[in-house]
């Protein structure tokens, strides 16, 4: 296994590890301020979050797909 | 009593939903007389149509009913299942891919047809089909009493309200039945689509007409409980751990694998499945509902009319009827309505293909593709009709404590299906060993934690905390799996040195 393709198995597994680590990490949003609009923290983290998760997604799939 | 106007916009949207379901059958023709033509709409689906049919599997009856009314009488813990979704994303990125290619290699139309080729092992690959098939069964049962909390909040105040909704569920059903027989699953798409384009509509027209005209997100949040603000740090375990367990089980239900495989290519389906969470966000403003009914006076008090433990399924209904506009109402309760459908069609047919495939064609070889075709069709319908008369016979709130037990179920062929695309030593009988022990500690664990009663409570009391079952008993599961399979090809090597 050459250096580069190292380098990407490091990139795609971070990309899969760091939003699933902010998912279980219960107490980094189990708070409620700040609010937004009147939403608590502990809801409004996590809806925006799902756009954050994505956007992670998106690129591992890119780079999965150029791979080859 | 509901005005007139709610009625005819439902009605007329149903029936335009119906005429769709039949014009699947000429949609993107093929012989519908092969299996993966039928069941996987030829594996044709491009990344918009995997986005709609994947997302109509996994956001069902379960997102519009179980969890808002999760979070109305039990507060933030029922929040678990938006992280939930982003996690069971990531399991699919990296393990669907990989099963998609091989089924498309090897003509896979099933994971139980994976395992039995994988492990060369028939009773496994029976096992794993009789779990999913009743894992399913709940599941169904979940999605028709979504529809029937749409039918009792319409249909509140009439005479004879019960007959009535028993018989437009059956109809309903009938309807259901006839066009999945005749278009398959691309009549499921095409209503898939239609729904989405519903569900999308309402979640956000809510979102931004309620908190206007109750006076702010905030008004409701002042209206509950603390444990409805943020979550009590007693329960931060069983949030973690609910959060894994059905994020490791989402992608093990037939229905889902069903659609993962009717993608056209494994780049496509990767990019679907990337977008997906963004359809967590209908999700959350769903599950807030279960806060903001609090601060919509008149919806509460319809919801008073009720016994407490059937509140909750109607939070979602009431306030939708109570907030908006009654052509609105029409359009946004037919979306829920058949929200529970869409998803009803496709796990049935999942299930039936699992059924003729990995069963009766186990123990009946010779059977002709012909007859292979029909018994999964007409099989499909039996399912259907099966849940149906589950929740005819069950209170609804039992049908969703027994959805909780499903998930811990399923998550127990994670070993065999998951782990056994990546894993090479994994060995059939340790894996037998492992479901079965998975499956019978998880239903000891259920029965134990609720006293042998009625099932309310999947988590179960440990030294770390309260922990959902599924994750004790897959962990049990993993290490028979594991070890047993570690041994065996010891075993197998020193003796192979001693010769």
């Amino acid at each position: 296994m050459n250096m580069r393709v190292k380098k990407m198995h490091i990139v795609l597994a971070l990309l899969i590890l760091i939003p699933s680590f902010v998912n279980l990490g219960v107490p980094i949003y189990n708070r409620d301020s700040p609010e937004l609009l009147g939403i608590p923290f502990f809801y409004w983290f996590q809806t925006l979050w799902l756009f954050a998760s994505s956007g992670f997604y998106i690129v591992f799939a890119r780079l999965k797909g150029t791979r080859r | 009593m509901i005005s007139s106007d709610v009625t005819i916009v439902f009605i007329s949207l149903f029936i335009l939903f119906i005429g769709l379901g039949f014009y699947g059958k000429y949609w993107r023709r093929g012989d519908l007389n092969h299996v993966h033509e039928w069941a996987l709409a030829g594996r044709k689906l491009g990344t918009t149509l995997v986005f709609f049919l994947i997302g109509a599997d996994l956001y069902t009856a379960y997102s519009f009913v179980a969890i808002p009314s999760g979070v109305f009488a039990k507060g933030s813990l029922y929040f678990f299942a938006i992280p939930y979704v982003m996690l069971t994303f990531a399991v699919a990125l990296v393990t669907m891919p990989k099963l998609w290619t091989l089924s498309r290699e090897k003509g896979y139309i099933t994971a139980s047809d994976f395992v039995k080729d994988r492990f060369g092992s028939t009773t496994l690959a029976i096992m794993i089909a009789i779990t999913g098939i009743i894992a399913e069964l709940p599941y169904i049962a979940l999605q028709i009493v979504g529809m029937q909390a749409v039918l009792t909040v319409m249909l509140a105040g009439s005479a004879n309200a019960q007959i009535v909704e028993e018989i437009s569920l059956l109809i309903s059903f009938t309807i259901l039945a006839a066009f999945t027989y005749t278009s398959g699953l691309r009549g499921a798409t095409l209503t898939a689509i239609f729904k989405d384009i519903i569900i999308w509509i309402t979640v956000f027209a809510v979102i931004i007409i309620v908190p206007l005209s109750i006076g702010g997100f905030s008004h409701a949040f002042s209206q509950v409980k603390a444990n409805y603000v943020t979550l009590p740090s007693a329960l931060m375990p069983a949030y973690a751990t609910l959060i894994l367990g059905s994020a490791l089980a989402l992608y093990l239900y037939p229905h889902a694998i069903n659609g993962v495989l009717s993608s056209e290519s494994a780049q496509k389906l990767r990019t679907s499945t990337a977008l997906l969470p963004l359809y967590g966000v209908g999700l959350a403003i769903l599950a807030l509902m279960g806060v903001l009914v609090f601060a919509v006076p008149n919806a509460m008090n319809f919801l008073s009319g009720f016994p407490e433990s059937s509140r909750g399924i109607l939070v979602v209904p009431s306030l939708i009827l109570y907030t908006m506009p009654g052509w609105f109402s029409g359009i946004a309760l037919l979306g829920i309505f058949v929200g529970g459908l869409v998803p009803a069609a496709i796990m049935a047919m999942a299930q039936a293909n699992l059924l003729t495939r990995n069963i009766i064609k186990e123990l009946k070889p010779n059977i002709t593709s012909n007859s292979e075709i029909r018994i999964t069709k007409i099989s499909s319908t039996v399912f259907k009709f099966i849940a149906l008369g589950f929740v005819f016979a069950v209170p609804a709130t039992y049908a969703i404590s027994l959805q909780l037990l499903g998930g811990i179920l399923i998550a127990q062929i994670l070993p065999a299906v998951l782990c056994g695309l990546y894993v090479k030593y994994l060995r059939k009988t340790p894996l037998i060993i492992g479901l079965l022990a998975g499956i019978g500690s998880g239903i000891y664990m259920v029965e134990d934690t609720n006293n042998f009663g009625a099932l309310t409570v999947s988590l179960f009391n440990t030294s770390f905390g309260s922990i959902y079952i599924a994750i004790i008993s897959l962990a049990i599961n993993l290490a028979i799996s594991f070890g047993g399979s570690y041994a065996l090809n010891n075993t197998k090597t020193s003796k192979m040195e001693k010769n």
